[in-house]
């Protein structure tokens, strides 16, 4: 155990070097100015074996920039002063040209002044809210007269693709990963007879572009752009004249074919056939629409979105827990077929009080909306809430595939079986909604029961959930689908940072619990690569010769790289170091820190690394084979010797570290342990808070805080391998061993707590076993096993 | 004098004004925008009357939309539920007929032929059959596509299969019958009613397959980062500094160090990059084979298997019209997901592209899930290890059931165990083994199996935990009516021990013989074990398998070794998964053959648990006293440390013939408790009995 802390520095000071010279610099009596110079910030972090003489001038050239600033100061003081003595000045003038001047110069002064009050005053508004935001009404917009004879766009192109017609390069290259969009000014678009194209925006699509407008896509410049949103509101087909607002489509000024243009709608098609995608040609533009059947779907091109329920904002319903519900199904929807409604009549009939088939009242009562009323017979029932008694609900094709309900449905936890043959489910490009629904064909309605029925209690329940869950997240309001919507496109344009099934599909709770293991593929690494020794060293030379010698007996070993820690002493020459059989390499580091002994150097070149400290000279040859080979079996653990544990003080409230020879194990010390290199990587660019700095500063818990990431990320726990509990180090045997050893125990617990608490849970695994050769103290002849020199605690 | 001192005085101050004005206006001037821009953008107006504003529908629009009659299908347009009468399958799931090859045929049909035959949804009856199966042959003459087909019905329930591009499916009259067809492209592609095939290479083998290349999780320092698939073929691998496009004629000046590889070799780079055109996507097995990330720029077909693989996780698809933003991408593509991408493509390959009957038996289990609605594979059983093949969507859909999943699900094993204690045919009842295993502290259950030709006693010895007989001999015709609907066929007794009993309440399940010899000690310590690896097998005793150059063969021994590849299941802990699966997903002949020769079972079941988690089982302290306490051996029934018979060495090449290649894993290590024969008090240990009893 003290091995570990061998490494460091006699004196816990992080550099004894170099503390006198900080106050000597000259530059620190220029308080105000040093926090802007991080050049002497760097002094002090500059390796200490450099020649004093660049330390003196650093100060210097900082010296000779405060002065340039005293400089500018002495000028602009200079001008000032003039300006006061300015009006003594004038008296000795001529009246005549006295009074020209003064009016001159009061002219210009007025000036100056009302400039300032136009160009400064108003932007503290806009600051704090909305000056460029002109105070409009909508009405006020400007109006556009198409003529009658102007373009209309050619119908959508059935065969278009991302990469046949997107304009990819208007997005080009963009560090963020984030495409940018452009909105189109609203305006009032009339016909030659002056009458209006359509209404000029809904409350719905006004909130679609200000969420837009409001996100991290949003551009203003119209050069920038990569996707075009048109502010005519084509939500609703019904509210808006055809022919004419394609020719208002096809008269903005980049349309161009439509390319790169993202159109929404909600509600295609009109009576008496409603067409399943927006009727308004179009081109080649993207058409997020609710309500596409597979046949006027553009896969990879267009997106589904939801029909957005209004009653999701009007109606607060709380999410209902998990549990039975009254009825197993029902149906809320009030414009059906006749024949839908004989097959759910049947339905019921067939099963009593399970069922529930609603349809609007006749006798409503005055002041209650039509859409907030269902009833059954004589039975009324408010709406939404119903649909919260049921565990599965109908969702019926009507006129058009996309159905609001379907929101509703999602929103009270019931699980939506859908009937519309061919109806492509919202966002299903990323949506797995056999996690949230139930499809069914609609010849096979009568079935609906018995193939429900089928369907095990506990999948229902995640169903359930899951349905609450996409509500939530992509039905919930117009901004969730607007979002949704930029997302996907998104992920298509810079498909290497696209969101995973996970991210779209998991809810928060699953994503929370759930480990995705970096190492997750099966797989014994060849024994023939072998591994990397990686030793950390300050200036125990004698010891670290001792330890490369005998790392270099293991057969498996392929390289040694020793990580040269101090600053002040050079490495000894080349001709001192032991001979051994495999490359051995110095690397100087520039700063005495514990990170770097898991740094990923570039002369790592095995997957297997075995961290090692430089006067851990106890183990056997055997003993770091047998590690070796075990790691091999455990590629994604850490495979160390002497185990430790972590506990719970009841008494204190919180962790505590254990170096007790217990039964149980959940962390290995590295001052000898075997671990993928990618946990090096890891370790020095992910790992979460301040935990690495921490570690740095404190000298300590490096190891610990190796544990704790490792179990964070694969979920597993350590192996311990060979009974030995502690590396024993010769020369550490004159340190006061008691009161030392509780200070680190303190320590080692509190780093412990720190840790736990940066991470926000504990990782760290308990296990009660260890890795032994197969046959360890077996009633075997030694010579025939294979590691038979193993066995020392 | 004085005037040109006034003059000077006042050219200054003018002077100075003047530098004023220039210096403050375009100050003025730049505030405004470098302000406006500072804050939030001049965005979508905050209209005045945004609350007056009417609603995209009428109130009551969204409930009336005037409803309109059921649609018939329209022509020429199918999907799943309009052409596919997914009822007929609905009695005994899906049952696939497939129509003889007529005349002679080329290899791979051949093979597709042998591998719809194998399935466990193979029937020889076309009434029977709710899916039939045409295959058609690359090499038929475009004379000879219409074949008579009596089931035909307008290609209602036929899949029309073909899995190299051949003439017929262009001409053939496919009515509304799916196609599984190679690389489609988009355009004719049905999304949910066609399935998407890969395209194979000639000699691709029928099973087990090709191992994947990827020997190690992160790619191999110095290892070229782009290789580029060739037109001729082969790959083109391509050094890390390019300035330009490698796949653009147009900027061919490219330089780096570049190397051509012959056809056959396998691309040994860290990302392939493919072409979109069709004959490329032979390429595309190969990256996945080598372990290679595949880059796909702009495909204009689809991926294979796409209705269930999800792709992202595995390959980039990027678009061909920006080179040098995909080259930058792929350059600055963090660690993490390279290695993730990396292990996913390997791990698709060797789930269901390594042999022409994986890529088939995937094809079913697609139309099998589609068939089956809601107990279909959730998406996490296709594409994690071990793949949807071989996580049974019958033993059940939620993934926190299978051993597996338990990681990505954040659940744990069920904390207890259930024993299942197997007499054979002339066995005693295990009165002392009972005791032992149910003094262990996570026993819920023990299950005797009672196979004995005598009747099982009346009396049980009293327990802690509940006891149960199960008759061996009525469960097993019940099972086989149950399962194969032939039940006049007797299984023999010794795979009898691994159905799927459904008395089994726990994920553990503690494998025992009536004769084999444990101290509670023993079992607790190894269930404690078994929670940490839920997946694998622990157990007592071990065998290691071996390649005999005398033999030319693999043979197998029970000698103590150094190393070990099988744990006897007369005494193991392993998941009640495994139960299911060696009885569903078996080929019929390795479970006959394992039957007829009892240490084959143990084989065989060790084979299973390797082939799925391709890692080796764990052993755990087995007390040497035990040995001496052996009962006499019993003929014909496996036994405590048995020397395998020489008449049973055959078994495991036939297995390994089975498999098509030899599953089994070698560990060299056991697991002990912590403190296991340590010079310590034994006060401090919390399993000292198993070391001495």
């Amino acid at each position: 155990m003290r091995g570990a802390l061998g490494v460091r520095p006699p004196s816990p000071v992080a550099c004894p070097g170099l503390p006198p010279l900080v106050p000597a610099l000259p530059a620190q009596r220029w308080r105000p100015g040093a926090p802007r110079h991080p050049t002497r910030a760097a002094v002090a972090r500059a390796p200490r074996h450099e020649p004093v003489t660049k330390r003196g001038a650093q100060p210097e050239a900082a010296v000779a920039e405060e002065c340039e600033e005293e400089a500018v100061g002495v000028i602009m003081c200079a001008s000032v002063k003039y300006n006061i003595r300015g009006p003594a000045l004038i008296p000795r003038m001529k009246t005549k040209h006295r009074i020209y001047y003064i009016t001159l110069f009061s002219i210009v002064l007025l000036g100056l002044i009302a400039t300032g009050m136009f160009q400064f005053w108003p932007h503290s508004i806009e600051s704090s809210g909305d000056w460029s935001v002109e105070k409009r009404s909508v009405r006020d917009v400007p109006l556009v007269r198409l003529p009658a004879d102007s373009p209309v766009p050619e119908r959508g192109d059935l065969s278009c693709r991302m990469h046949t017609c997107f304009d990819v390069y208007r997005c080009g290259f963009n560090p963020k990963n984030k495409i940018k969009v452009y909105i189109y000014p609203l305006k009032k678009y009339v016909g030659e007879a002056g009458v209006p194209v359509s209404s000029t925006i809904s409350r719905e699509y006004n909130e679609l572009l200000t969420a837009i407008s409001d996100s991290d896509y949003y551009t203003d410049d119209v050069t920038r752009a990569c996707l075009f949103v048109p502010s005519i509101d084509l939500l609703n087909q019904n509210s808006l004249r055809v022919k004419e607002t394609a020719q208002a489509l096809a008269q903005l000024s980049r349309w161009d074919r439509g390319t790169n243009h993202l159109l929404f709608n909600m509600l295609p098609g009109g009576p008496p056939d409603y067409n399943t995608a927006l009727d308004v040609p179009r081109d080649r533009a993207l058409l997020a629409g609710g309500g596409f059947s597979t046949w006027t779907y553009r896969q990879g091109y267009d997106v589904s979105i939801p029909v957005y329920s209004p009653l999701s904002a009007e109606v607060d319903l709380p999410e209902k827990g998990p549990g039975p519900r009254r009825y197993f199904l029902l149906s809320s929807q009030v414009a059906l077929h006749p024949e839908y409604r004989e097959d759910l009549a049947a339905l019921q009939a067939r099963h009593g009080e399970a069922v529930l088939v609603l349809d609007k009242c006749s006798n409503l009562s005055e002041g209650v909306p039509a859409a907030r009323r269902r009833c059954h017979q004589q039975q009324a029932f408010d709406y939404p809430q119903v649909l919260q008694e049921a565990t599965f609900c109908m969702v019926l094709r009507g006129a058009r595939l996309g159905q609001a309900v379907l929101s509703d449905v999602l929103r009270a936890g019931c699980v939506p079986v859908i009937i519309a043959d061919s109806y492509v489910l919202p966002f299903s490009e990323v949506l797995d909604w056999k996690r949230a629904s139930v499809v069914v064909p609609e010849e096979k309605m009568s079935d609906v029961y018995s193939i429900l029925q089928s369907i095990p209690r506990r999948q229902i329940e995640e169903m359930q959930r899951q349905a609450r869950w996409f509500w939530e997240a992509y039905f919930q309001s117009i901004k969730a689908i607007a979002l949704a919507t930029l997302q996907i496109i998104n992920d298509r344009i810079y498909p290497y940072a696209a969101i995973s099934y996970e991210d779209w599909n998991d809810p928060p709770a699953v994503k929370w619990g759930s480990v995705s293991n970096p190492l997750f593929l099966p797989l014994i690494p060849p024994q023939s690569q072998g591994f990397t020794a990686i030793v950390l060293t300050y200036d125990r030379v004698e010891s670290l010769f001792r330890v490369i010698t005998e790392v270099s007996k293991v057969p498996s070993l392929s390289k040694l790289l020793v990580v040269w820690n101090n600053q002040n002493k050079n490495p000894p020459e080349d001709s001192l170091w032991p001979k051994i059989r495999v490359p051995l390499k110095v690397v100087r580091t520039a700063e005495n820190k514990l990170s770097n002994r898991f740094f990923p150097y570039d002369e790592i070149e095995t997957e297997a690394v075995l961290a090692i400290d430089d006067d851990i000279i106890m183990l056997t040859s055997d003993e770091l084979q047998f590690g070796y080979e075990v790691w091999r079996e455990f590629p994604d653990r850490l495979v160390g010797y002497p185990g430790r544990l972590h506990l719970w003080d009841h008494e204190m409230n919180k962790w505590k570290y254990e170096s007790e020879w217990t039964n149980e194990v959940s962390m290995v010390l590295t001052g000898a342990a075997f671990y993928h290199k990618y946990f090096n990587y890891l370790y020095t660019y992910k790992m979460p808070g301040d935990i690495k700095n921490w570690v740095d500063a404190h000298m300590n818990c490096e190891d610990i805080a190796m544990n704790f990431l490792v179990a964070n990320v694969t979920g597993k726990a350590v192996i311990k391998v060979t009974p030995r509990k502690k590396f024993k180090c010769p020369e550490c045997t004159a340190i006061d061993g008691l009161s030392l050893d509780q200070t680190h125990m303190v320590e080692r617990s509190e780093c412990i707590n720190k840790f736990a608490s940066v991470f926000g849970t504990m990782p760290l695994k308990v296990v009660e076993h260890r890795a032994d050769p197969v046959l360890y103290k077996d009633d075997f002849p030694e010579k025939l096993k294979s590691f038979p020199n193993i066995g020392s605690l | 004098m004085q005037s040109w001192r006034r003059k000077s005085l006042w050219l200054a101050l003018s002077a100075s004004w003047l530098l004023i004005l220039l210096r403050v206006f375009p100050v003025l001037r730049l505030a405004e925008p470098a302000r406006r821009q500072a804050g939030a953008p001049q965005g979508w107006p905050r209209w005045l009357d945004a609350e007056l504003l009417q609603s995209f529908s009428q109130p009551g629009e969204l409930l009336e939309d005037g409803p309109q009659p059921p649609q018939a299908p329209r022509g020429g347009s199918c999907y799943r539920g309009a052409c596919f009468d997914a009822s007929r399958c609905r009695g005994g799931g899906l049952k696939v007929f497939v129509y003889p090859a007529v005349g002679p045929i080329s290899e791979t049909p051949r093979k597709v032929l042998t591998s719809i035959e194998g399935s466990r949804y193979h029937t020889a009856s076309a009434a029977e059959a709710c899916l039939l199966i045409l295959v058609l042959s690359p090499d038929t003459p475009a004379g000879e596509c219409h074949p008579e087909l009596p089931q035909w019905d307008g290609g209602k329930n036929h899949l029309v299969l073909s899995l190299h591009p051949a003439p017929c499916l262009r001409i053939f009259q496919l009515g509304q019958a799916m196609v599984a067809e190679a690389s489609p492209t988009m355009d004719t592609f049905r999304p949910g009613f066609d399935v998407a095939l890969p395209l194979l290479p000639e000699a691709h083998p029928l099973r087990g397959g090709a191992l994947g290349q990827l020997q190690q999780h992160s790619p191999l320092p110095g290892v070229a980062l782009i290789a580029m698939a060739e037109e001729r073929g082969g790959w083109r691998t391509v050094g890390t500094n390019f300035s330009a496009c490698p796949w653009d004629g147009r900027c061919e000046q490219d330089h780096g160090p570049k190397q051509t590889h012959p056809r056959a070799t396998l691309p040994n780079a860290t990302f392939c990059l493919i072409p979109g055109r069709n004959p490329d996507a032979l390429h595309f097995l190969q990256a996945l084979q080598a372990g290679c990330i595949p880059v796909l720029l702009s495909p204009r077909w689809e991926l294979p298997f796409s209705e269930v693989i999800d792709w992202t996780k595995a390959a980039v698809v990027a678009d061909e019209r920006l080179p040098l933003q995909v080259l930058a991408a792929l350059q600055e593509m963090p660690l993490t997901r390279v290695l993730a991408l990396r292990q996913q493509a390997q791990f698709l390959w060797d789930a269901y592209f390594s042999s022409v009957e994986k890529v088939i038996h995937t094809t079913l289990e697609i139309i099998q899930d589609r068939v089956s609605g809601a107990s279909a594979h959730p998406s996490l059983l296709w594409n994690s290890p071990p793949g949807a093949l071989l996580a049974l969507s019958t033993f059940s859909t939620s993934p926190s059931d299978f051993p597996f999943y338990h990681l990505q699900q954040g659940s744990r094993p069920l904390g207890r165990f259930s024993a299942l204690i197997w007499v054979g045919a002339l066995g005693q009842p295990p009165l002392k083994l009972i005791q032992a295993v149910a003094g262990a502290q996570h026993c819920a259950q023990i299950l005797v199996l009672w196979s004995s030709k005598k009747p099982p006693p009346p009396r049980w010895p009293e327990t802690a935990v509940p006891l149960t007989v199960l008759d061996g001999h009525r469960k097993r015709t019940r099972f086989c009516v149950m399962r194969e609907g032939r039940g006049t066929t007797l299984l023999s007794q010794a795979s009898d021990r691994f159905l799927p009993y459904s008395a089994i309440s726990t994920d553990a399940i503690l494998s025992l013989d009536a004769h084999s010899s444990l101290s509670t000690s023993e079992v607790d310590f190894a269930f404690m074990v078994w929670q940490s690896f839920p997946e694998r097998m622990v157990g007592f005793l071990t065998w290691s398998h071996f390649w005999d150059e005398t033999q030319g063969g693999w043979g197998y021994t029970g000698e103590r070794a150094n190393e070990f590849s099988m744990v006897l299941t007369s005494a193991a802990f392993y998941h009640r998964y495994y139960h299911t699966l060696f009885t569903h997903s078996l080929p019929k002949a390795l479970r006959t053959l394992a039957d007829e020769s009892p240490p084959c079972v143990e084989v065989l079941m060790n084979f299973l648990v390797a082939a799925v988690t391709k890692l080796p089982p764990i052993k755990v302290p087995y007390g040497p006293w035990h040995q001496e306490a052996k009962p006499p051996l019993v003929p014909g029934s496996p036994r405590l440390r048995s020397e395998p018979r020489p008449a049973a060495q055959d078994c495991i090449n036939q297995m390994a013939a089975g498999f098509g290649h030899m599953p089994l894993v070698s560990s060299r290590l056991r697991l002990d408790p912590v403190l296991f024969k340590d010079p310590v008090s034994v006060l401090r240990k919390k399993y000292r009995s198993l070391e001495k009893p």
